[in-house]
């Protein structure tokens, strides 16, 4: 299988995973963005909101990672700009994640 | 030798029509809404300072701003899963009749502002 195939089976397979998981993340947003405190706190506390909260990220920025290289593809000509750019992108949406979980899993009221 | 070819996908040279507007609309809202879940993971992190300095970011997530960008993010959420949708059924096969594509584009358009309207209610536990 060529690279561009297993790029796009993971697009896709991302895309299908991050439709569900955005629906649940955004109806929980609009629901707690003006609570207090400790209502937000206890909402990221509970076990499944920690899981599908992480899940998102990882998938969301790996699914971003994905489409914004695409993009990169497309706009940007010079090998060793692309290159940078592509690097700096993937370092940024690992880091971004990981220390999102971190966070997640130190939060506790 | 220098490639002169112009960049993909051509927007200034194509006329603008629903499945152009749609096509560059995913990739700008998708771009945005990874800056915006960025913010998202700081404002998550940002509770871990406690209580009191939370009372800032309460203020501003209550004033008319706040509640104005918590809107937006909802819309273009509500526009990037319609979109993404209609790209898996291109995926499968479904949906390349140019009449076909020009509603599921204008489906896409609308549907994101209707979209946008019932998950605020259901969020907002009004239905």
């Amino acid at each position: 299988m060529i690279n561009a195939t297993k790029k796009w089976i993971f697009l896709k397979v991302s895309s299908i995973i991050l439709i569900p998981l955005m629906v649940w993340f955004i109806i929980n947003l609009v629901s707690i963005y003006e609570k207090d405190y400790v209502d937000i706190v206890s909402f990221f506390s509970t076990q499944p909101s920690k899981f599908l909260t992480s899940l998102l990220m990882i998938v969301a920025f790996f699914y971003s990672s994905l489409s914004i290289s695409e993009i990169f593809e497309d706009y940007i000509h010079d090998k060793k700009i692309k290159n940078i750019a592509n690097k700096t992108l993937y370092t940024f949406f690992i880091i971004v994640p990981l220390i999102i979980i971190m966070v997640l899993f130190n939060l506790n009221i | 030798m220098e490639n002169k070819n112009p960049l993909s996908p051509h927007i200034q040279i194509y006329s603008w029509n629903i499945s152009l507007l749609i096509s560059i609309s995913h990739r700008i809202i998708g771009v945005i809404n990874i800056v915006a879940l960025t913010f998202v993971c700081l404002w998550i992190a940002l509770l871990l300072l406690g209580e009191t300095n939370y009372e800032y970011i309460k203020s501003f997530l209550q004033s008319f701003l706040g509640k104005f960008l918590i809107l937006c993010l909802t819309w273009s959420f509500s526009f990037q899963i319609l979109s993404e949708i209609r790209h898996l059924f291109w995926d499968f096969g479904y949906g390349f009749e140019l009449i076909t594509s020009k509603i599921t584009g204008l489906i896409v358009i609308f549907g994101s502002f209707v979209l946008t309207i019932l998950i605020y209610l259901i969020g907002k536990q009004i239905i």
